[in-house]
């Protein structure tokens, strides 16, 4: 079957199988952010926005966003123009084997597009669903409350 | 995950539209809405899905003080509703911030909630314990009942044919609160307990409670329910509550805790939520 959806503001029309995951058509569509973890939709690493909704890729079924609108790591920031998000991980330290941080920073985007000033808690909750086996979380949150900082600030897009 | 087999995925526009589909599958479509428990745990026989979420089925409605709430809509969007918020002081709320991640959230529906009803859910726990009911059509119409009266049944079975449309959540007088056990904030239950109480000159005139994941589904436990009313909230109270539940509350192993565990911590985890519950009413 085809769809249609907009991806990192690109329109798409593609081929998919009926029972095709997001997390898989992403992948084919050379979205490399996009990371197969669990396959459970319980580690977080495959997490993207869809309509600025932070979803798990890897349950969720390719057909479903047809007509709609998802956002990868790849439509935040590039290497030569990181999203303030990428800015502050990497300002913070957040980042060791990588795998984890794109689905933890657009879990961060959909936290910091609702509140702009969270709580240390505040972040922690949002990020309960995100597992990181390598930095332990603290620099994490360090990142998304920097990243909260720059925003209030009007260092943001 | 790619479920294998899969030959069409429809976009159902409404209520009969799906029906139809299911029907015309016999047995090998399943309706989609979140979506969470389906792509987790597919059955092999799956030839079509059915999407329901673009039939009008996604609202939450404020009715006499109680909700009425659409199966596919989701955690996040029940979250998000005044009127849910303001429902019973924020009890629903509090329950569904204890489910799952905000990720999960954004997909999950209170319907696949209800068709799924897994033993460990926090949400069976609480709709036993608030009364909520369910209704849904099939071919041979509209159909209501309790969720205590549905779970009883082969549920499962209904809704291989049926399309569940909306939960109703009833008003009451009173305070409810919600306790879980688990290991991590997003981790599934070890034991959960859901508490609703109404005081009138200092005595419980009424009583809900519910514990769930013992491993079983949350259910009702009437004869604590029965004792309460007539009493006065306080630690004495309380006290006597946690050693009848500890005594009286069938609880038992399974892979996530031990049955001896759940029995030590039964009793201490129903005392306290209705402490919390009494406490909401400024009586505890």
């Amino acid at each position: 079957m085809k769809i249609y959806f907009e991806l990192n503001g690109e329109q798409q029309y593609v081929d998919i199988e009926p029972g095709e995951s997001l997390l898989s058509l992403l992948r084919r569509l050379g979205m490399k952010s996009v990371k197969q973890g669990c396959n459970t939709g319980d580690c977080g690493a495959c997490t993207v926005l869809v309509d600025g909704r932070a979803v798990r890729s890897c349950i969720t079924f390719a057909a479903k966003v047809r007509g709609r609108r998802v956002t990868t790591l790849e439509g935040l920031g590039s290497p030569g123009d990181l999203h303030p998000l990428q800015e502050a991980f990497l300002e913070a330290g957040a980042v060791q084997c990588g795998f984890c941080t794109p689905g933890m920073i657009l879990t961060a985007y959909e936290l910091l597009s609702k509140n702009d000033n969270p709580t240390p808690e505040e972040v922690r909750a949002a990020i309960s669903g995100n597992l990181c086996r390598c930095t332990g979380y603290r620099k994490i949150v360090d990142a998304i409350l920097l990243a909260a900082k720059w925003k209030r600030e009007g260092r943001w897009r | 995950m790619r479920l294998r087999g899969i030959k069409r995925f429809h976009y159902a526009r409404d209520v009969e539209e799906a029906l139809s589909l299911l029907s015309a599958y016999q047995g090998r479509a399943a309706l989609l809405a979140g979506g969470v428990d389906l792509a987790r745990a597919a059955r092999g026989d799956l030839e079509g899905l059915i999407d329901i979420t673009g039939m009008g089925l996604s609202y939450v409605r404020e009715e006499g003080g109680g909700l009425r709430i659409g199966a596919t809509t989701t955690l996040t969007g029940i979250l998000e509703n005044k009127a849910a918020q303001g429902y019973l002081g924020g009890f629903f709320c509090e329950v569904l911030r204890q489910v799952a991640a905000p990720p999960l959230r954004n997909m999950a529906t209170l319907g696949g909630a209800v068709v799924s009803a897994h033993p460990w859910a926090d949400i069976p726990t609480a709709l036993v314990a608030l009364g909520a009911e369910v209704r849904w059509s099939d071919e041979k119409g509209e159909h209501r009942a309790s969720v205590e009266e549905l779970w009883q049944g082969q549920f499962r079975k209904i809704f291989r044919n049926a399309v569940l449309t909306e939960i109703r959540l009833p008003a009451w007088e009173g305070a409810f609160a919600f306790e879980k056990l688990s290991r991590s904030a997003c981790d599934i239950a070890l034991l959960n307990c859901a508490c609703g109480l109404g005081i009138e000159d200092g005595k419980i005139a009424w009583a809900r409670v519910a514990v769930g994941a013992t491993p079983r589904r949350g259910r009702r436990l009437t004869w604590l329910e029965d004792f309460l009313v007539g009493n006065q909230p306080g630690e004495g109270l309380w006290r006597e509550v946690r050693d009848r539940v500890e005594a009286q509350v069938e609880v038992s192993s399974d892979r996530r805790a031990s049955g001896a565990w759940r029995k030590a911590v039964v009793g201490p985890l129903v005392a306290r939520t209705l402490k919390r519950a009494a406490e909401k009413m400024g009586d505890a």
